[in-house]
Protein backbone atom coordinates (compact mmCIF):
# COMPACT_ATOMS: atom_id res chain seq x y z
CA UNK A 1 0.00 0.00 0.00
CA UNK A 2 2.98 2.28 0.55
CA UNK A 3 3.30 3.11 -3.13
CA UNK A 4 -0.31 4.33 -3.24
CA UNK A 5 0.51 7.26 -0.96
CA UNK A 6 0.87 10.47 -2.94
CA UNK A 7 4.38 11.83 -3.13
CA UNK A 8 5.05 14.98 -5.11
CA UNK A 9 7.31 14.00 -7.95
CA UNK A 10 9.21 15.89 -10.55
CA UNK A 11 7.61 17.29 -13.70
CA UNK A 12 7.86 14.06 -15.70
CA UNK A 13 6.31 12.00 -12.90
CA UNK A 14 3.37 14.40 -12.56
CA UNK A 15 2.95 14.45 -16.35
CA UNK A 16 2.56 10.68 -16.25
CA UNK A 17 0.00 10.99 -13.46
CA UNK A 18 -2.01 13.60 -15.35
CA UNK A 19 -2.04 11.36 -18.42
CA UNK A 20 -3.25 8.44 -16.28
CA UNK A 21 -6.04 10.59 -14.80
CA UNK A 22 -7.19 11.79 -18.21
CA UNK A 23 -7.05 8.23 -19.55
CA UNK A 24 -9.29 7.06 -16.70
CA UNK A 25 -11.73 9.86 -17.50
CA UNK A 26 -11.78 8.91 -21.17
CA UNK A 27 -12.36 5.26 -20.28
CA UNK A 28 -15.44 6.25 -18.29
CA UNK A 29 -16.54 8.58 -21.08
CA UNK A 30 -16.52 5.73 -23.58
CA UNK A 31 -18.11 3.13 -21.32
CA UNK A 32 -21.86 2.60 -21.36
CA UNK A 33 -22.35 2.16 -17.63
CA UNK A 34 -25.03 4.24 -15.99
CA UNK A 35 -26.57 4.28 -12.54
CA UNK A 36 -29.37 6.80 -12.99
CA UNK A 37 -32.98 5.80 -12.48
CA UNK A 38 -34.90 7.65 -15.18
CA UNK A 39 -37.47 8.79 -12.69
CA UNK A 40 -40.73 9.65 -14.41
CA UNK A 41 -40.56 6.42 -16.42
CA UNK A 42 -39.11 4.22 -13.69
CA UNK A 43 -39.52 4.51 -9.97
CA UNK A 44 -37.60 2.73 -7.22
CA UNK A 45 -39.74 0.34 -5.23
CA UNK A 46 -39.10 1.57 -1.70
CA UNK A 47 -40.79 -1.27 0.11
CA UNK A 48 -41.80 -1.53 3.75
CA UNK A 49 -40.47 0.82 6.39
CA UNK A 50 -39.86 3.85 4.17
CA UNK A 51 -40.78 7.04 5.97
CA UNK A 52 -42.77 8.83 3.29
CA UNK A 53 -45.99 10.81 3.43
CA UNK A 54 -48.14 10.00 6.48
CA UNK A 55 -51.56 8.46 6.11
CA UNK A 56 -54.17 9.00 8.82
CA UNK A 57 -57.13 6.66 9.36
CA UNK A 58 -60.01 8.58 10.82
CA UNK A 59 -61.98 5.47 11.75
CA UNK A 60 -59.14 4.26 14.01
CA UNK A 61 -58.29 7.60 15.66
CA UNK A 62 -59.24 8.00 19.32
CA UNK A 63 -58.31 11.72 19.49
CA UNK A 64 -55.68 11.20 22.19
CA UNK A 65 -53.56 14.03 20.69
CA UNK A 66 -50.29 12.18 21.46
CA UNK A 67 -49.13 12.76 17.89
CA UNK A 68 -49.56 16.52 18.22
CA UNK A 69 -47.76 16.50 21.56
CA UNK A 70 -44.76 14.46 20.44
CA UNK A 71 -44.21 16.21 17.09
CA UNK A 72 -40.76 17.87 17.38
CA UNK A 73 -41.40 20.19 14.45
CA UNK A 74 -44.89 21.26 15.55
CA UNK A 75 -46.23 20.03 12.25
CA UNK A 76 -49.02 17.97 13.74
CA UNK A 77 -51.89 19.95 15.24
CA UNK A 78 -55.33 19.05 16.59
CA UNK A 79 -58.25 20.55 14.68
CA UNK A 80 -61.83 20.97 15.74
CA UNK A 81 -64.15 19.93 12.98
CA UNK A 82 -67.56 21.63 12.68
CA UNK A 83 -70.30 19.54 14.27
CA UNK A 84 -67.88 17.22 16.08
CA UNK A 85 -67.01 17.10 19.78
CA UNK A 86 -63.66 15.36 19.34
CA UNK A 87 -60.57 16.96 17.88
CA UNK A 88 -58.60 15.30 15.13
CA UNK A 89 -54.97 15.67 13.94
CA UNK A 90 -53.98 17.59 10.86
CA UNK A 91 -50.47 17.93 9.43
CA UNK A 92 -48.50 20.77 7.95
CA UNK A 93 -45.91 19.47 5.46
CA UNK A 94 -44.10 22.80 5.49
CA UNK A 95 -42.90 21.75 8.92
CA UNK A 96 -42.89 17.95 8.90
CA UNK A 97 -39.41 16.40 9.08
CA UNK A 98 -40.63 12.83 8.50
CA UNK A 99 -39.15 11.63 11.79
CA UNK A 100 -42.05 9.25 12.33
CA UNK A 101 -42.53 9.96 16.02
CA UNK A 102 -46.27 10.42 15.52
CA UNK A 103 -46.51 7.06 13.78
CA UNK A 104 -44.58 5.37 16.58
CA UNK A 105 -46.50 7.00 19.38
CA UNK A 106 -49.99 6.35 18.03
CA UNK A 107 -51.54 3.73 20.34
CA UNK A 108 -54.14 2.54 17.81
CA UNK A 109 -52.08 2.60 14.58
CA UNK A 110 -54.22 5.36 13.14
CA UNK A 111 -51.12 6.94 11.56
CA UNK A 112 -48.82 5.10 9.18
CA UNK A 113 -46.05 5.88 6.76
CA UNK A 114 -46.52 5.29 3.05
CA UNK A 115 -43.70 4.91 0.50
CA UNK A 116 -45.10 7.89 -1.44
CA UNK A 117 -42.64 10.79 -1.38
CA UNK A 118 -42.84 12.50 -4.77
CA UNK A 119 -45.65 14.96 -4.18
CA UNK A 120 -45.16 18.55 -5.25
CA UNK A 121 -47.14 21.65 -4.37
CA UNK A 122 -47.68 24.89 -6.18
CA UNK A 123 -48.77 26.86 -3.16
CA UNK A 124 -47.72 26.75 0.47
CA UNK A 125 -51.31 26.51 1.66
CA UNK A 126 -51.72 23.22 -0.16
CA UNK A 127 -49.18 21.70 2.20
CA UNK A 128 -51.47 22.05 5.20
CA UNK A 129 -53.64 18.98 5.61
CA UNK A 130 -56.70 19.48 7.79
CA UNK A 131 -58.28 16.24 9.10
CA UNK A 132 -60.82 16.00 6.29
CA UNK A 133 -58.03 16.20 3.70
CA UNK A 134 -55.64 14.10 5.79
CA UNK A 135 -57.89 11.04 5.68
CA UNK A 136 -57.21 10.15 2.03
CA UNK A 137 -55.02 7.60 0.31
CA UNK A 138 -51.69 8.91 -1.04
CA UNK A 139 -51.07 8.40 -4.73
CA UNK A 140 -47.64 8.84 -6.27
CA UNK A 141 -47.98 10.99 -9.42
CA UNK A 142 -45.29 8.99 -11.23
CA UNK A 143 -46.95 5.67 -10.40
CA UNK A 144 -50.29 7.11 -11.47
CA UNK A 145 -48.86 7.92 -14.89
CA UNK A 146 -47.54 4.40 -15.33
CA UNK A 147 -43.99 4.48 -14.00
CA UNK A 148 -42.52 1.00 -13.82
CA UNK A 149 -41.17 -0.01 -10.40
CA UNK A 150 -37.54 -1.12 -10.33
CA UNK A 151 -35.48 -2.82 -7.65
CA UNK A 152 -32.00 -1.67 -6.65
CA UNK A 153 -29.36 -4.38 -6.97
CA UNK A 154 -25.72 -4.01 -5.99
CA UNK A 155 -23.42 -4.93 -8.81
CA UNK A 156 -19.66 -5.49 -8.75
CA UNK A 157 -19.23 -4.03 -12.24
CA UNK A 158 -21.50 -1.01 -12.37
CA UNK A 159 -22.09 -0.24 -8.72
CA UNK A 160 -25.87 -0.07 -8.71
CA UNK A 161 -28.20 -1.77 -11.13
CA UNK A 162 -31.95 -1.27 -11.41
CA UNK A 163 -33.93 -4.34 -12.34
CA UNK A 164 -37.55 -4.08 -13.43
CA UNK A 165 -39.90 -6.07 -11.26
CA UNK B 1 -34.88 40.99 -62.54
CA UNK B 2 -33.18 40.76 -59.17
CA UNK B 3 -33.52 43.84 -57.01
CA UNK B 4 -30.22 45.69 -56.94
CA UNK B 5 -30.27 46.88 -53.27
CA UNK B 6 -30.81 43.34 -52.00
CA UNK B 7 -27.74 42.12 -53.87
CA UNK B 8 -25.75 44.89 -52.29
CA UNK B 9 -26.95 43.92 -48.81
CA UNK B 10 -26.04 40.27 -49.42
CA UNK B 11 -22.67 41.28 -50.80
CA UNK B 12 -22.14 43.55 -47.79
CA UNK B 13 -22.95 40.78 -45.34
CA UNK B 14 -20.77 38.25 -47.14
CA UNK B 15 -17.76 40.56 -47.25
CA UNK B 16 -15.06 39.56 -44.74
CA UNK B 17 -15.44 42.78 -42.73
CA UNK B 18 -18.96 41.83 -41.73
CA UNK B 19 -18.97 38.06 -42.21
CA UNK B 20 -15.95 37.38 -39.99
CA UNK B 21 -17.07 39.19 -36.82
CA UNK B 22 -20.77 38.51 -37.28
CA UNK B 23 -21.14 35.01 -38.70
CA UNK B 24 -17.95 32.95 -38.75
CA UNK B 25 -15.81 32.80 -36.64
CA UNK B 26 -17.74 35.57 -34.92
CA UNK B 27 -21.03 35.90 -33.19
CA UNK B 28 -23.19 33.27 -34.87
CA UNK B 29 -20.59 30.50 -34.75
CA UNK B 30 -19.76 31.52 -31.19
CA UNK B 31 -23.41 31.23 -30.19
CA UNK B 32 -23.55 27.80 -31.79
CA UNK B 33 -20.41 26.81 -29.90
CA UNK B 34 -21.82 28.22 -26.67
CA UNK B 35 -25.11 26.37 -26.99
CA UNK B 36 -23.64 23.01 -27.92
CA UNK B 37 -20.48 23.20 -25.82
CA UNK B 38 -22.21 23.72 -22.48
CA UNK B 39 -24.56 20.86 -23.35
CA UNK B 40 -21.60 18.69 -24.33
CA UNK B 41 -19.81 19.61 -21.12
CA UNK B 42 -22.77 18.59 -19.00
CA UNK B 43 -23.29 15.45 -21.04
CA UNK B 44 -19.65 14.34 -20.84
CA UNK B 45 -19.41 15.03 -17.11
CA UNK B 46 -22.62 13.07 -16.65
CA UNK B 47 -21.23 10.15 -18.65
CA UNK B 48 -18.06 9.98 -16.57
CA UNK B 49 -20.14 10.12 -13.39
CA UNK B 50 -22.45 7.31 -14.63
CA UNK B 51 -25.39 9.67 -15.13
CA UNK B 52 -27.41 10.79 -18.15
CA UNK B 53 -27.09 14.57 -18.05
CA UNK B 54 -29.65 16.80 -19.77
CA UNK B 55 -32.11 14.47 -21.46
CA UNK B 56 -35.71 15.56 -21.53
CA UNK B 57 -35.52 18.68 -23.72
CA UNK B 58 -35.78 17.15 -27.20
CA UNK B 59 -35.28 13.59 -26.01
CA UNK B 60 -34.47 11.87 -29.35
CA UNK B 61 -31.30 13.98 -29.61
CA UNK B 62 -30.34 13.60 -25.94
CA UNK B 63 -31.53 17.02 -24.81
CA UNK B 64 -29.36 19.05 -27.18
CA UNK B 65 -31.56 22.14 -26.99
CA UNK B 66 -31.38 22.24 -23.19
CA UNK B 67 -29.33 25.41 -23.41
CA UNK B 68 -31.95 27.13 -25.55
CA UNK B 69 -34.50 26.33 -22.86
CA UNK B 70 -32.10 27.69 -20.23
CA UNK B 71 -31.48 30.82 -22.30
CA UNK B 72 -35.21 31.47 -22.62
CA UNK B 73 -35.53 31.03 -18.87
CA UNK B 74 -32.73 33.55 -18.24
CA UNK B 75 -34.23 35.99 -20.74
CA UNK B 76 -37.53 36.17 -18.93
CA UNK B 77 -36.11 36.06 -15.44
CA UNK B 78 -36.09 39.30 -13.51
CA UNK B 79 -32.56 40.75 -13.39
CA UNK B 80 -32.30 41.77 -9.76
CA UNK B 81 -30.24 44.85 -8.92
CA UNK B 82 -28.99 44.67 -5.33
CA UNK B 83 -29.93 47.79 -3.39
CA UNK B 84 -26.37 48.45 -2.21
CA UNK B 85 -24.74 47.76 -5.57
CA UNK B 86 -23.05 50.33 -7.74
CA UNK B 87 -25.76 50.04 -10.35
CA UNK B 88 -24.05 51.50 -13.39
CA UNK B 89 -20.93 49.37 -13.06
CA UNK B 90 -23.01 46.36 -12.07
CA UNK B 91 -25.02 46.51 -15.30
CA UNK B 92 -22.36 47.79 -17.69
CA UNK B 93 -19.49 45.50 -16.66
CA UNK B 94 -21.04 42.23 -17.99
CA UNK B 95 -22.04 43.94 -21.22
CA UNK B 96 -18.53 45.35 -21.71
CA UNK B 97 -17.09 41.96 -20.77
CA UNK B 98 -19.11 40.28 -23.51
CA UNK B 99 -18.07 43.01 -25.96
CA UNK B 100 -14.38 42.46 -25.24
CA UNK B 101 -14.78 38.76 -25.92
CA UNK B 102 -16.53 39.44 -29.23
CA UNK B 103 -14.21 42.16 -30.61
CA UNK B 104 -11.27 39.70 -31.16
CA UNK B 105 -13.32 37.87 -33.83
CA UNK B 106 -12.71 40.81 -36.14
CA UNK B 107 -8.97 40.14 -35.99
CA UNK B 108 -8.82 36.35 -35.93
CA UNK B 109 -8.34 35.02 -39.45
CA UNK B 110 -10.90 32.32 -40.17
CA UNK B 111 -9.72 31.02 -43.54
CA UNK B 112 -6.83 31.71 -45.93
CA UNK B 113 -7.00 35.44 -46.63
CA UNK B 114 -10.32 35.76 -44.86
CA UNK B 115 -10.22 38.10 -41.91
CA UNK B 116 -12.28 41.06 -40.77
CA UNK B 117 -9.37 43.40 -40.21
CA UNK B 118 -5.95 42.12 -41.23
CA UNK B 119 -3.30 43.49 -38.93
CA UNK B 120 0.43 42.87 -38.56
CA UNK B 121 -0.03 42.59 -34.81
CA UNK B 122 -3.23 40.59 -34.53
CA UNK B 123 -1.80 38.08 -32.02
CA UNK B 124 -0.94 40.60 -29.26
CA UNK B 125 -4.13 42.51 -30.02
CA UNK B 126 -6.37 39.47 -29.59
CA UNK B 127 -4.56 38.39 -26.44
CA UNK B 128 -4.66 41.85 -24.89
CA UNK B 129 -8.35 42.26 -25.73
CA UNK B 130 -9.08 39.03 -23.89
CA UNK B 131 -6.84 40.25 -21.07
CA UNK B 132 -9.24 43.19 -20.60
CA UNK B 133 -11.87 40.84 -19.19
CA UNK B 134 -10.29 40.12 -15.74
CA UNK B 135 -10.29 43.81 -14.69
CA UNK B 136 -13.98 43.90 -15.57
CA UNK B 137 -14.54 40.83 -13.39
CA UNK B 138 -12.87 42.81 -10.61
CA UNK B 139 -15.24 45.69 -11.37
CA UNK B 140 -18.30 43.42 -11.08
CA UNK B 141 -17.04 41.98 -7.82
CA UNK B 142 -16.58 45.44 -6.32
CA UNK B 143 -19.80 46.84 -7.71
CA UNK B 144 -22.00 44.05 -6.37
CA UNK B 145 -20.97 44.97 -2.81
CA UNK B 146 -21.23 41.48 -1.39
CA UNK B 147 -18.72 39.47 0.61
CA UNK B 148 -18.72 36.52 -1.78
CA UNK B 149 -18.17 38.72 -4.82
CA UNK B 150 -15.38 40.49 -3.01
CA UNK B 151 -13.66 37.20 -2.14
CA UNK B 152 -14.04 36.11 -5.75
CA UNK B 153 -12.62 39.42 -6.92
CA UNK B 154 -9.54 39.03 -4.74
CA UNK B 155 -9.01 35.54 -6.12
CA UNK B 156 -9.37 36.87 -9.67
CA UNK B 157 -6.81 39.59 -8.94
CA UNK B 158 -4.34 36.99 -7.73
CA UNK B 159 -5.05 34.63 -10.60
CA UNK B 160 -4.90 37.09 -13.45
CA UNK B 161 -1.32 38.15 -12.85
CA UNK B 162 -0.35 34.50 -12.41
CA UNK B 163 -1.60 33.28 -15.76
CA UNK B 164 -1.57 36.28 -18.10
CA UNK B 165 2.22 36.56 -18.10
CA UNK B 166 2.69 32.88 -18.96
CA UNK B 167 -0.05 33.02 -21.61
CA UNK B 168 1.57 35.99 -23.36
CA UNK B 169 5.12 34.61 -23.13
CA UNK B 170 4.04 31.18 -24.44
CA UNK B 171 2.26 32.79 -27.39
CA UNK B 172 5.24 35.01 -28.14
CA UNK B 173 7.62 32.05 -27.84
CA UNK B 174 6.03 30.36 -30.84
CA UNK B 175 5.63 33.70 -32.64
CA UNK B 176 9.37 34.24 -32.17
CA UNK B 177 10.03 31.08 -34.13
CA UNK B 178 7.78 32.16 -37.00
CA UNK B 179 9.16 35.69 -36.89
CA UNK B 180 5.78 37.37 -37.14
CA UNK B 181 2.98 38.53 -34.83
CA UNK B 182 0.27 38.27 -37.47
CA UNK B 183 -1.98 35.26 -36.90
CA UNK B 184 -2.61 34.74 -40.61
CA UNK B 185 1.11 34.78 -41.38
CA UNK B 186 1.80 32.38 -38.52
CA UNK B 187 -0.69 29.90 -39.98
CA UNK B 188 0.73 30.35 -43.47
CA UNK B 189 4.27 29.76 -42.16
CA UNK B 190 3.25 26.58 -40.33
CA UNK B 191 4.29 23.48 -42.25
CA UNK B 192 4.92 21.42 -39.12
CA UNK B 193 2.32 22.08 -36.40
CA UNK B 194 3.62 24.35 -33.66
CA UNK B 195 2.77 21.79 -30.98
CA UNK B 196 5.49 19.52 -32.41
CA UNK B 197 8.02 22.33 -32.63
CA UNK B 198 7.40 23.78 -29.20
CA UNK B 199 5.32 21.41 -27.04
CA UNK B 200 6.22 23.34 -23.86
CA UNK B 201 4.67 26.56 -25.17
CA UNK B 202 1.58 24.64 -26.33
CA UNK B 203 1.09 23.02 -22.93
CA UNK B 204 1.53 26.34 -21.13
CA UNK B 205 -0.86 28.11 -23.49
CA UNK B 206 -3.46 25.39 -22.94
CA UNK B 207 -3.18 25.49 -19.14
CA UNK B 208 -3.23 29.29 -19.09
CA UNK B 209 -6.26 29.15 -21.38
CA UNK B 210 -8.09 27.04 -18.79
CA UNK B 211 -7.09 29.53 -16.10
CA UNK B 212 -8.25 32.48 -18.19
CA UNK B 213 -11.67 31.01 -18.78
CA UNK B 214 -11.74 29.76 -15.17
CA UNK B 215 -12.53 26.20 -16.15
CA UNK B 216 -11.86 23.29 -13.85
CA UNK B 217 -9.35 22.57 -12.34
CA UNK B 218 -8.87 26.35 -12.17
CA UNK B 219 -12.39 27.59 -11.49
CA UNK B 220 -11.06 29.05 -8.27
CA UNK B 221 -12.61 32.44 -8.97
CA UNK B 222 -16.13 31.08 -9.21
CA UNK B 223 -15.58 28.24 -6.72
CA UNK B 224 -19.20 27.21 -6.48
CA UNK B 225 -18.89 25.15 -3.29
CA UNK B 226 -16.87 27.81 -1.50
CA UNK B 227 -18.04 31.27 -2.55
CA UNK B 228 -21.41 30.68 -4.32
CA UNK B 229 -20.42 32.02 -7.75
CA UNK B 230 -17.53 34.33 -6.88
CA UNK B 231 -17.77 37.72 -8.57
CA UNK B 232 -21.03 36.71 -10.25
CA UNK B 233 -22.97 35.86 -7.09
CA UNK B 234 -25.43 38.72 -7.35
CA UNK B 235 -26.22 38.34 -11.04
CA UNK B 236 -29.50 36.96 -12.26
CA UNK B 237 -31.47 36.81 -15.45
CA UNK B 238 -29.94 38.08 -18.66
CA UNK B 239 -26.94 39.65 -16.90
CA UNK B 240 -25.98 36.26 -15.47
CA UNK B 241 -26.26 34.78 -18.95
CA UNK B 242 -23.77 37.42 -20.15
CA UNK B 243 -21.17 36.80 -17.44
CA UNK B 244 -21.49 33.04 -17.81
CA UNK B 245 -21.34 33.26 -21.60
CA UNK B 246 -18.32 35.58 -21.50
CA UNK B 247 -16.04 32.93 -19.96
CA UNK B 248 -17.05 30.39 -22.61
CA UNK B 249 -16.59 32.99 -25.35
CA UNK B 250 -13.13 33.72 -24.01
CA UNK B 251 -12.36 30.02 -24.08
CA UNK B 252 -13.57 29.87 -27.69
CA UNK B 253 -11.44 32.86 -28.73
CA UNK B 254 -8.36 31.44 -27.06
CA UNK B 255 -8.92 27.97 -28.50
CA UNK B 256 -9.09 29.55 -31.98
CA UNK B 257 -5.77 31.27 -31.23
CA UNK B 258 -4.39 27.99 -29.83
CA UNK B 259 -5.31 26.13 -33.01
CA UNK B 260 -3.80 28.86 -35.18
CA UNK B 261 -0.58 28.94 -33.17
CA UNK B 262 -0.02 25.27 -32.47
CA UNK B 263 -2.30 23.02 -34.52
CA UNK B 264 -1.86 24.37 -38.02
CA UNK B 265 -4.95 26.61 -38.17
CA UNK B 266 -7.16 26.00 -41.21
CA UNK B 267 -4.78 23.50 -42.78
CA UNK B 268 -5.50 21.21 -44.56
CA UNK B 269 -7.49 23.48 -46.89
CA UNK B 270 -10.15 21.97 -49.13
CA UNK B 271 -10.13 24.26 -52.19
CA UNK B 272 -13.49 22.97 -53.47
CA UNK B 273 -15.23 24.69 -50.57
CA UNK B 274 -13.95 28.11 -51.65
CA UNK B 275 -16.47 28.18 -54.49
CA UNK B 276 -19.35 28.31 -51.99
CA UNK B 277 -17.82 31.00 -49.83
CA UNK B 278 -14.18 31.67 -48.91
CA UNK B 279 -15.01 31.32 -45.22
CA UNK B 280 -15.86 27.64 -45.74
CA UNK B 281 -12.17 26.89 -46.15
CA UNK B 282 -11.84 27.52 -42.45
CA UNK B 283 -13.90 24.46 -41.57
CA UNK B 284 -10.79 22.60 -40.40
CA UNK B 285 -10.01 25.47 -38.03
CA UNK B 286 -13.50 25.31 -36.58
CA UNK B 287 -13.41 21.54 -36.11
CA UNK B 288 -9.98 21.64 -34.48
CA UNK B 289 -11.02 24.51 -32.20
CA UNK B 290 -14.17 22.64 -31.23
CA UNK B 291 -12.17 19.52 -30.38
CA UNK B 292 -9.81 21.62 -28.24
CA UNK B 293 -12.86 23.10 -26.50
CA UNK B 294 -14.36 19.67 -25.92
CA UNK B 295 -11.10 18.49 -24.37
CA UNK B 296 -10.91 21.62 -22.22
CA UNK B 297 -14.38 21.14 -20.80
CA UNK B 298 -13.89 17.38 -20.48
CA UNK B 299 -11.19 18.06 -17.88
CA UNK B 300 -14.00 19.15 -15.54
CA UNK B 301 -14.85 15.51 -14.96
CA UNK B 302 -11.23 14.47 -14.38
CA UNK B 303 -9.84 17.05 -11.99
CA UNK B 304 -10.79 18.51 -8.66
CA UNK B 305 -10.39 22.22 -8.09
CA UNK B 306 -6.96 23.46 -7.06
CA UNK B 307 -6.66 25.71 -4.05
CA UNK B 308 -5.76 29.33 -4.75
CA UNK B 309 -2.23 28.93 -3.37
CA UNK B 310 -1.68 25.76 -5.42
CA UNK B 311 -2.83 27.51 -8.59
CA UNK B 312 -0.58 30.49 -7.86
CA UNK B 313 2.31 28.10 -7.27
CA UNK B 314 1.60 26.44 -10.61
CA UNK B 315 1.34 29.85 -12.26
CA UNK B 316 4.47 31.44 -10.85
CA UNK B 317 6.79 28.54 -9.98
CA UNK B 318 6.05 26.20 -12.88
CA UNK B 319 4.34 27.93 -15.82
CA UNK B 320 6.37 31.13 -15.70
CA UNK B 321 9.86 29.53 -15.71
CA UNK B 322 8.67 26.97 -18.26
CA UNK B 323 7.40 29.73 -20.52
CA UNK B 324 10.84 31.37 -20.38
CA UNK B 325 12.36 27.97 -21.25
CA UNK B 326 9.96 27.72 -24.20
CA UNK B 327 11.25 31.09 -25.49
CA UNK B 328 14.81 29.79 -25.25
CA UNK B 329 13.72 26.57 -26.97
CA UNK B 330 12.19 28.61 -29.81
CA UNK B 331 15.42 30.58 -30.19
CA UNK B 332 17.48 27.37 -30.28
CA UNK B 333 15.12 25.96 -32.94
CA UNK B 334 15.42 29.20 -34.84
CA UNK B 335 19.19 28.96 -34.85
CA UNK B 336 19.22 25.26 -35.81
CA UNK B 337 16.59 25.29 -38.56
CA UNK B 338 17.05 28.86 -39.71
CA UNK B 339 13.39 29.79 -39.20
CA UNK B 340 10.14 28.74 -40.82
Amino acid sequence: MAEDVYKPGNLLVSLKRHAAAIATGLRYLLSTKRMTVRYPEFVIDLGEGYRGMIRWHRDRCISCSLCAQICPAAAMKMYKLPGEKKMYPGINYQRCIFCGFCVDVCPVFALEHTPVHDISYEELDEMIYVPTKFDTEWVSPAAKEGARPVKVVFDEEVGLRHEPQ
Amino acid sequence: MAPQPLDRVVEFILSPHIFAPLIYPGLLAAMLVLLTLIWAERKMTAKVQLRYGPLYVLKPLGGIIQLIADAIKFMFQEPILPRKADKWVFVLAPITMMAFTIIPFAFIPAAPGFVGVDLEYSLPLVLSLSALVPPLILATSWAANNKFTLLGGVREAFMMVAYETSLFIAAFAIATYYGTLSLSKIVEAQTVPGIVLNPIAAAIFFVAMLMTASKLPYDIVEGEQEIVAGPFTEYSGILYMLVMGASYMELYVLSLVFVELFLGGWKPVIPALASIHPAFQGIALFIKAYLVLLFAVFLRSVYARYRLDQALEIGWKKLFPLSLISVVWSLILLVITGGA
